[in-house]
């Protein structure tokens, strides 16, 4: 594993997913401002595994929202590809999440109403090119739960679900904050492995962002977070596979 | 202050959308309240002190006349502690710029102040004098209309001869509170009024010295009203009398009674309506805020607060909205009470009016709402005071879905993923989901019962002025005539068309029942006037026996093939005992009829017209009424047009001013209900429309989740509510209904269709406010947040 200052690109010939400059977010609630991000530069290779690791509060999370289009940075630039998505307004930030970028939680964020299955097809109904729900549900193993409705799986199988629900519109990004957090080791690395697969099948380009470190060698690349920067940016010429990890 | 109550300001204020919109509902249930109770009570208290200041009678009688020395018989009479006799006479007024008849009725008064019973309250000027036989007193309402003072002068033709009146005073009387011409439903003060002359004066000028026509008489305490009026009878009956008649039967005490007795009937059917919505509403609402304040309950529990003190913790929630709804219902009933009170002035006359409402009412009000408010909050406090701190704070497990009829009709009709989620929510929370439905539906029951109130009039204007009077002009006649009379008038220019007609006092009895009026009757071929059935067909009289109108065959408990016994107030008063051979439904009067032959056999006079009824040519009205004006024999003319013309300014008038009331009350409800249910729902999905802004879905999109929830409970709350309107209108068509005048109920699509607009309009709206939440949904905050 080799270390480089903040967010450096490596060089490698592959395309570009992300490209930010100069990224900070203020929020402000009453009197006090808070600064999440303080002028964050990243380059994000397509088709990589990234990890974003950092204590609390550190910027994470915002980052992955300014970049999955559910935020707006306060300045600063942000590419996807060639789009400039600090430009886009509601309606074409909608456009980019539907086409682009698939999300999973730590708290699934299943709709308790729908089946799994009818939960993968909440996004296949508005994708452009999606999979079969089957196909997806396939994917995660769970094929045979389809017409179950979240109360009636457990917390790994829900959230295999959501996997299964992001990955259905075969999305250029996964974007995934905290998947396992809430999952024993077992059912975590199945979640991983599914993640994995999605990166190495689909191409998707997978943003996690954990709090468990072991989770870092199965990526990449990792960013270090610590107080609205990227510290220090990992390659990692040899990620392991999410079986290997010890957690 | 404590630290919960401070919570329950901070709640009461966050909230306030929600707290503001049960408090409407609950206010308007108050506000009826108020204003009914407090109308009522105020109109029964200025009545009853007018009664007892002026000495209004109990019971009355007229007969064709009788000498004064009657009324000390009467007097000894057991029970009756005062008689007094007048005379009663109708005239025509000349005012010689104006074509159209104007009427009235002449009441004798004592000149040296000796008359007891039903005395005037003079406004303005004195009582006429011994000795000056023109001098008059007009009552206010006619007056005022027709802009007469003291010291004007007006022609009368009494008795067929011209009198000319000076007005010396201005005054009303307790028995002409609601002052009609004979045949009118609503007064028309311009044509029709009260006139006061002194005993003497007006003796001379009916021919009838030292002799009445009309007895009124008090009863004394405990004393039994039909005894009285059945030795009056029995006294009267050699002079002509037409049957004695207590309160009950008296037109102007009936007509306010009538009123009353409406304005009772909207206490009992509306605030009710409200109420039930209010319990619902605070139901669902303090439901929802325990399920979402459930962490902070387990906390406080944890704390060493009690379950009890937590629960009136909510139900003082419940208990402020019901505090609001009060203030604010006080306020409007008042106010509207005060508007209301007004409009009946116009109509019924009083010389002074007593608008307070006791301290009684305002409690009743706080009563009702703290009630309905306490009741619907007892779900939630019970819940709350039930749970347990340990599993509170703990985080609620997802809602469970299974698969059931929303599934099944999702699945059959290939909805969506949105649809299912729309329809499987619904029936996840049936209870919910029903509330809401039956507020929006009696929210448009209330305004359809109340629209098809224009229904009815319309309904009453089309079959009573249009379809069973189909005269121009009605002439009653100072006695009844024969044929002659209706002979000259068949010859006058311009008269198309002369049919007599006949009514005859009577008496009729069905078992212990027994029901004062007339036997109508026309002659063989007449097509001038006809019965229309309730269905609208027109009724031929009976060949033989009699037809009663629905009101007086409920009255007397009889039924199609019993027999009534008929005993004759009018020509040879004879008895009979006849079958009643169909029962009609009518919407005027408790009336019997029998064919023209029925009527002679009974009556044995040789078959006077009491009246003849006129079709004439339109150009030639002012030219007809003028020579009608000059006739001797002629005691009145009532056009036909005018009365209707009064009737429907009434109906403008005030129909309108009640649909205001209703349709802004009614309002009120399906904006409390869909802007709470919307409310409710949109916190409970906050988290799942974030999810779908997160997946892609553009913010219309997930509107259509919230909006197409409610819009579907709308929807569904469309046929519930014309049904529940129809039952609530035809059950206060009926509570409306009384001896006077019975409503039609034949409401019309047009008031389904405004009652149907006027719901979705006023859903549509407040759920575009809570929709407009869609728009400013902050997904990253939702999502954060841990349901």
């Amino acid at each position: 594993m080799t270390e480089r200052p903040a967010g450096q690109e490596s060089g490698q010939s592959r395309g570009l997913a992300f490209r930010g400059e100069e990224l900070r977010k203020i929020y402000r609630t009453g009197e006090t401002e808070v600064h999440a991000l303080r002028g964050v530069d990243l380059a994000i290779p397509a088709g990589e595994m990234l990890v974003l690791l950092g204590p609390s509060g550190s910027g994470k999370s915002t980052l992955l929202n300014i970049i999955g289009g559910l935020d707006r940075a306060t300045s600063g630039r942000l590419f996807y590809g060639d789009t400039d998505l600090t430009a886009l307004d509601d309606k074409a930030l909608t456009r980019f999440r539907r086409a682009e970028v698939g999300f999973i939680f730590q708290f699934y964020n299943l709709i308790p109403s729908l089946t799994a299955e009818e939960n993968v097809r909440l996004v296949t109904n508005i994708a452009d090119n999606p999979m079969d729900p089957a196909e997806a549900l396939a994917l995660v193993g769970l094929a045979e739960r389809r017409d179950h409705y979240p109360a009636q799986l457990s917390g790994g199988e829900q959230q295999r679900v959501a996997v299964a629900r992001a990955v259905a519109k075969q999305p250029g990004v996964l974007l995934c904050d905290e998947p396992t957090g809430a999952l024993d080791s077992k059912t975590g690395i199945r979640v991983l492995e599914t993640l994995a697969r999605a990166n190495r099948e689909l191409g998707a380009t997978v943003v996690i962002i954990t709090h468990n470190v072991g989770i870092a060698a199965m990526a990449d690349r990792v960013f270090h977070f610590l107080d609205g920067r990227i510290a220090r940016t990992e390659v990692n010429e040899h990620p392991i596979a999410p079986s290997e990890i010890s957690w | 202050m404590t630290a919960l109550d401070r919570k329950l300001l901070r709640d009461l204020w966050r909230m306030r959308g929600q707290v503001f919109a049960i408090a409407l509902v609950l206010a308007a249930a108050t506000a009826t309240f108020v204003l009914s109770m407090g109308v009522h009570r105020s109109l029964t208290e200025t009545r009853d002190a007018y009664y007892a200041r002026n000495a209004f009678a109990d019971v009355f009688a007229e007969m064709t006349r009788a000498p004064r020395g009657v009324v000390q018989r009467a007097a000894a009479i057991p029970g009756v502690r005062r008689a007094e006799g007048s005379i009663r006479q109708y005239a025509t007024l000349d005012f010689p710029d104006r074509v159209e008849p104007v009427r009235a009725l002449i009441n004798s008064v004592n000149e040296h102040g000796r008359t007891h019973l039903n005395r005037l309250t003079l406004r303005q000027g004195r009582l006429p004098e011994a000795g000056h036989a023109g001098e008059a007193v007009v009552d206010e309402a006619f007056a005022k209309a027709n802009g007469l003072g003291i010291g004007d002068g007006v022609d009368a033709l009494i008795y067929g001869r011209k009198q000319p009146l000076r007005i010396v005073g201005i005054g009303l009387a307790p028995d002409y509170i609601y002052a009609i011409a004979p045949g009118d439903l609503i007064p028309d003060d311009r044509r029709f009024g009260i006139f006061w002359m002194g005993e003497k004066a007006l003796e001379a000028a009916t021919d009838r010295t030292e002799a009445i026509n009309a007895l009124s008489v008090t009863l004394e305490r405990g004393a039994r009203q039909a005894d009285v009026i059945r030795k009056l009878d029995a006294l009267l009956a050699p002079y002509g009398g037409s049957g004695a008649y207590g309160r009950a039967d008296h037109l102007s005490h009936a007509f306010l009674d009538n009123e009353l007795m409406q304005l009772d009937a909207l206490t009992q059917v509306i605030p009710p309506i409200f109420l039930l919505v209010a319990i619902f509403l605070v139901y669902i609402v303090l439901g929802r805020m325990i399920r979402t304040e459930r962490t902070q309950i387990g906390l406080i529990k944890a704390f060493g607060y009690s379950g009890w003190a937590i629960g009136w913790h909510y139900m003082k929630f419940a208990l402020a909205i019901a505090v609001l709804a009060t203030v604010l219902g006080a306020v409007a009933g008042v106010w509207m009470g005060r508007g209301m009170t007004r409009l009946y002035t116009e109509y019924y006359h009083f010389p002074f009016l007593y608008y307070h409402i006791s301290p009684g009412v305002f409690a009743g009000a706080a009563a009702l709402s703290v009630g309905a408010a306490a009741l619907g909050a007892l779900g939630g406090m019970q819940e709350a005071v039930r749970l347990n701190p340990a599993v509170a704070m703990t985080p609620p497990p997802p809602p469970v879905y299974r698969g059931g009829w929303g599934e099944r009709l999702g699945r059959k009709a290939g909805f969506s993923a949105i649809g299912h989620m729309i329809v499987r929510h619904i029936a996840r929370w049936p209870g919910r989901s029903a509330i809401t439905v039956t507020g929006v539906a009696l929210s448009m029951g209330l305004l359809f019962a109340t629209m098809q109130f224009v229904d009815a009039s319309r309904t009453m204007i089309d079959s009573w002025f249009l379809r069973s009077q189909r005269q121009d002009l009605t002439i009653t006649f100072i006695e009844p005539r024969n044929e002659a009379v209706l002979h000259a008038l068949a010859q006058m220019p311009g008269v198309l068309r002369v049919e007599p007609t006949r009514a005859v006092a009577a008496k009729i009895s069905h078992g212990n029942r027994t029901e004062r009026g007339a036997i109508e009757s026309a002659p063989e071929g007449a097509v001038l006037t006809a019965r229309i059935d309730g269905d609208g067909q027109e009724i031929d009289l009976p060949p033989a026996g009699l037809m009663l109108s629905r009101q007086l065959a409920d009255k007397l408990g009889v039924k199609t093939g019993e027999r009534v016994t008929v005993e004759m107030l009018g020509g040879r008063r004879t008895r009979a005992f006849l079958p009643v051979v169909r029962i009609i439904d009518e919407f005027i009067g408790k009336r019997a009829y029998a064919a023209d032959a029925t009527l002679q056999a009974l009556a044995r006079d040789g078959a006077p017209a009491g009246a003849a009824l006129l079709r004439i040519d339109p150009a030639a009205r002012d030219r007809i009424l003028a020579k009608l004006k000059t006739m001797p024999v002629v005691l009145g003319v009532t056009e036909r047009d005018a009365a209707l013309r009064k009737f429907e300014q009434m109906i403008d008038e005030n129909i309108f001013t009640m649909l205001g009331f209703y349709v802004s009350f009614a309002s009120a409800i399906a904006v409390g209900v869909v802007y709470n249910s919307a409310r409710i729902l949109f916190s409970e999905r906050a988290h799942e429309l974030a999810t779908l802004r997160v997946l892609g879905y553009h913010r219309t999109e997930v509107g259509m989740v919230l909006l197409g929830e409610l819009a579907l409970l709308v929807v569904l709350a469309v046929p519930v509510g014309c049904v529940a309107g129809y039952w609530l209108a035809q059950m206060m068509t009926a509570m409306f209904g009384s001896d006077l005048f019975r409503l039609p109920f034949a409401p019309s699509r047009a008031s389904y269709g405004y009652s149907i607009l006027i719901v979705l309009a006023a859903a549509t709206a407040t759920a575009l406010i809570v929709g407009r939440r869609v728009l400013q949904l902050d997904m990253v905050r939702v999502l954060k947040a841990r349901e």
